[in-house]
């Protein structure tokens, strides 16, 4: 096996010194000559019409310099999810909102917003502001929302129902059942939680007097945002620039796309106002009005043989899509597409798709449909096991998906190290305590369980999907990195130099990247789908390969050999079987300067070229396979049937990454993705009030996991060669939170005999569940 | 008490003189700047991050008199004569502070929002206790929401300054 110089090493974090030292850049920090700061007028109703709107009052408020509502801003309709971008032809991306509508759906809705000279001043401008609303009948439950009395909250084909329903048919699944010979049944109840990255959503929007438009923002998607401004203004795309200036504050699918709407209010304003104007949103305006993830129903239906092996499975999944589409199409379609990828049934079937509510759109969050999957479906595989007599494991390692087998995706399971994942984190748990761990009467009992999964490593065939890189050749011989993804904190910024490091032939210290910037990096869909390493890192690897073939090519006139025999590695180019500076007679030599050389570096070959006019430039642009990642879970909970209180004890989460190009990375995101696992499973959720305001609108209210409720994570790499991705790699960024809530929950019942099928697993649901399994009422 | 200005509206604005990272600061201000305000806005110390504004996240923590304090949760008026450590003034001259150094090192840190807020917490630890448990260091970072690493590489590196100090 071939010796990696940069990849698969844990090299220091190129972002670490910035950001260890507080100098890092964030939009949320930037501050522009004569900035303007916007702040945003929303609906305190889950759905009403605006009879009346004005804004007489607070224009005149000293310091404001423009008011925006629906009447003069742009009455083009669009979607703050990059969908309107991506959709994959035939279907059409469902664009149902504006910036500002005179109908608002949900509280937090956009009715106005104020530009003035200091945040304090736009706060006050906004209260000045008087609005009529006419009252409307509201729905918040998806399943409500299809119903013939629910209010229409957008014109659609099926009553409330955005796009279209997803169904995807795979043998014959009523067959199947007929030939099964158990089958469990179960619907399972999932909660609104939130992204929470740390920093809000934001935009620093400049418009200048000829028209070009320039965004420093959030987003993850910094092209395709360019695309939906451009439209959104109507503007040629050439003239609006985005960029991350150049870090943001984490994403976890939250600005897939717009920030939510911030980029579309500060460019608003800032057209009407004439200077650059900041919006940042507040914690408690990131909440209610920024996208969720999708709450709702998923109900498994799961057949099987006697012996364990399954033989059907229906999914079906009906979830809250809330106010406007955002990703409401598409999360329905991985969730089937990832719930029916992980085992070998050879009958199955899945229906699903989102319905409008009042309530926070929902959207893209780390998993995206898959974690609202996996924890149905890997609840349902356990009660099939305790069924069937057989190890939880067991029936796993039975039925898990393997390489060459038929499955619903349009690309190939190219790779799986699920089994060694499942035996190593096993091993790591110690699986063979199971059920040991309680003496009678215990009032804190213990369990373990676990659950799997896998995920994608980029979006595509869900979301159109190619990828672009420049690398160039430097005239002193470094190497510069053009690559349109942003870092979001997943460390792309060290990851796809460590690739163009090694394919070129050079130290990392050698090689710099410009990242997430439309003006000065090629078109590329963006950091989301766990894709920024496999998609964007193949499109970087196929940047440098090109620019290494253009020095050897140049290099070869000079040695006067075949460009093949030469040997590009730390900056030095000498042909084969030659080590740098060997003396050896009769050996090519290449002469430079009037000298003849048995080696030349890179440096002196870029000068001599930029001497004679040239520049390597490598361009890459490949349109992504996609490839399955797989994970195991493992988990060790302690129930306190005293407090009603559960406790992770200790998780082991093994996956299988392909290539691990930055171990370290690969264990972050990991370590990362369960603890937001733990947070779904037990104290993470947003409840509506019956005037649809959420109950949950700050980090006081809304439970996230601190530094005291982390178990011991024993984190594990399996790397299964990848043969689509980059020195073999998948993706990694999204799987940690996968199948962590269902490892959880088998704990759980393995612990108190109680299966919860509604999450999270509150004191106040464990209260209810213990009381009513003793026999008693609440 | 500071002494104030009144200007044209009758608003009271106060000169307050304050340390920040070594140097003094005297300025004018209204009375219900917040500090974390003051030094993102007055002073452009930008490294203290703005994640909630109610004290929740601790993305604004900075040392007042070596304690850390939620910058959000403190009067920028209640600091005049004090003296104020940022993220920026964690760092020993041209030298990364020893916990700075054990984040890079050990990639305790993803987005890198709450890092600031971090390291000040951590470094108020060390030095109070330079011989922190696991625990130890669990509660000195407990009031620090971070969303991407898990704290386990947060933990790992604070622990690891502490045998260094």
């Amino acid at each position: 096996m071939k010796e990696y110089k940069v990849i698969g090493k844990s090299v220091r974090r190129l972002d670490a010194v910035e950001k260890a030292t507080g100098t890092a850049g964030f939009t949320s920090d930037m501050k522009l000559p004569g900035m303007l700061y916007g702040k945003v007028l929303r609906s305190p109703h889950p759905h009403a019409r605006i009879v009346s709107i004005d804004t007489s009052e607070a224009e005149k408020l000293p310091g404001v310099k423009a008011v925006a509502t629906h009447k003069n801003t742009s009455r083009e309709l669009f979607n703050t999810s990059a969908t309107m971008t991506f959709t994959v032809p035939p279907m059409q991306p469902v664009l149902d909102q504006y910036i500002f509508d005179n109908v608002v759906r949900y509280v937090g809705d956009e009715v106005a917003a104020v530009a003035a000279t200091s945040e304090k001043i736009a706060e006050a401008a906004l209260k000045l502001i008087k609005v009529e609303y006419e009252l409307l009948p509201t729905v918040y439950d998806p399943k409500e929302a299809m119903t013939t009395e629910a209010p229409v909250i957008h014109q659609c084909e099926m009553k409330n129902v955005p796009g279209e329903v997803i169904q995807i048919p795979f043998g014959d699944v009523e067959k199947g059942f007929a030939e099964s010979d158990v089958i469990v049944e179960k619907e399972y109840k999932l909660p609104v939680v939130k992204q929470a990255q740390m920093e809000t959503q934001a935009a620093v929007a400049q418009v200048s007097l000829d028209g070009k438009i320039t965004v420093w923002c959030t987003t993850q998607t910094p092209h395709p945002t360019k695309m939906i401004l451009a439209k959104l203004f109507s503007v040629p795309e050439s003239k609006v620039r985005v960029l991350n200036p150049p870090y943001i504050g984490g994403g976890f699918g939250v600005r897939i796309g717009c920030s939510a709407k911030a980029e579309p209010i500060a460019v608003a304003l800032s057209m009407l106002a004439k200077k650059p104007v900041k919006v940042v949103y507040s914690r408690e305006e990131d909440f209610i009005a920024s996208d969720t993830r999708h709450a709702g129903y998923v109900s498994v239906k799961l057949g099987a043989k006697k012996d364990g092996t399954f033989h059907a499975m229906h999914l079906k999944a009906t979830l809250n899509g809330g106010a406007y589409c955002s990703f409401s199409v598409e999360t329905p379609g991985v969730l089937g597409c990832m719930g029916l990828a992980v085992y070998r049934v050879p009958n199955q079937f899945y229906y699903g798709h989102s319905a409008y509510t009042n309530t926070t759109p929902a959207g893209a969050m780390r998993g995206f449909g898959n974690p609202q999957a996996m924890y149905a479906i890997e609840s349902t595989v356990d009660m099939m096991a305790e069924k069937l007599g057989i190890d939880p494991l067991e029936l796993r390692l039975k039925n898990i998906m393997q390489v060459g087998d038929p499955w619903v995706l349009p690309y190939k399971c190219g790779s799986t190290g699920l089994a060694e994942c499942i035996e190593k984190g096993a091993k790591s748990i110690g699986w063979e305590n199971r059920g040991k761990l309680n003496k009678p009467g215990a009032k804190k009992l213990r369990g373990i369980g676990m659950g799997v999964g896998t995920h994608v490593s980029n979006a595509w065939p869900f979301c159109g999907d190619y990828d672009n890189a420049y690398v160039t050749i430097q005239q002193d011989g470094s190497v510069h990195l053009a690559s349109g993804v942003p870092d979001m904190g997943t460390g792309t910024s060290t990851t796809l130099p460590q690739l163009t490091a090694e394919v070129v032939g050079v130290s990392l210290d050698r090689v710099s990247m410009t990242l997430a910037d439309t003006a000065s990096t090629p078109f590329d869909i963006g950091s989301h789908a766990s894709r920024a390493l496999y998609a964007a890192g193949t499109a970087v690897v196929e940047a440098a390969r090109d620019a290494r073939r253009q020095v050897l090519e140049y290099a070869a006139d000079l040695f006067k050999v075949a460009p093949e025999r030469l040997v590009l590695e730390d900056s030095v180019i000498f042909p084969a079987g030659q080590t740098a500076g060997d003396d050896c007679a009769g050996s090519p030599v290449c002469t430079i300067g009037g000298k003849e050389r048995k080696s030349i570096t890179l440096k002196e070959l870029a000068y001599d070229a930029h001497q004679r006019n040239k520049q390597f430039i490598g361009v890459g642009r490949i349109v992504p396979e996609n490839a399955p990642p797989w994970h195991a879970h493992f988990a060790e909970v302690e129930v306190d049937t005293e407090l009603c209180q559960v406790r992770v004890l200790r998780v082991a989460a093994v996956h299988d990454v392909g290539k691990a190009i930055h171990p370290v990375i690969c264990e972050g995101q990991i370590e990362g993705g369960v603890l937001q696992g733990i947070g779904y499973a037990l104290s993470e959720e947003i409840k509506y009030d019956d005037r649809g305001r959420q109950l949950e609108n700050s980090f006081h209210k809304y439970m996230l996991p601190t530094a005291d409720d982390v178990p011991e994570i024993e984190t594990g790499l399996v790397e299964a060669h990848e043969p689509s991705g980059p020195f073999g790699a998948k993706g990694v960024g999204e799987c940690g939170l996968v199948p962590t809530a269902p490892a959880i929950t088998n704990a759980i019942y393995n612990a108190t005999g109680i299966w919860f099928c509604e999450i999270p697993v509150t004191e106040e649901k464990m209260f209810r569940a213990l009381k009513e399994k003793a026999g008693k009422t609440v | 008490m500071s002494s104030f200005v009144v200007d044209k509206k009758g608003i009271k604005r106060y000169a307050v003189t304050i340390g920040v990272n070594g140097s003094e600061y005297t300025k004018v201000i209204k009375a219900n700047t917040l500090l974390v305000n003051f030094l993102r806005e007055d002073l452009d110390l930008t490294g203290t991050k703005r994640g909630c504004e109610l004290g929740d996240c601790g993305c604004c923590t900075v040392m007042m008199d070596g304690k850390p304090v939620n910058s959000c949760l403190v009067l920028a008026m209640d600091c005049d004569g004090h003296e104020i450590t940022t993220a920026e003034g964690i760092q020993d001259g041209e030298d990364l502070d020893i916990v700075q150094e054990k984040f890079v090192e050990h990639a305790a840190f993803q987005c890198g929002f709450c890092t600031s807020g971090m390291i000040v917490s951590s470094r108020a630890l060390l030095n109070e206790n330079p011989n922190p448990t696991d625990h130890d260091v669990r509660e000195a970072i407990a009031g620090n929401l971070c969303r991407c690493t898990g704290y386990v590489n947060i933990v790992a590196a604070v622990l690891d300054a502490a045998k260094e100090l």
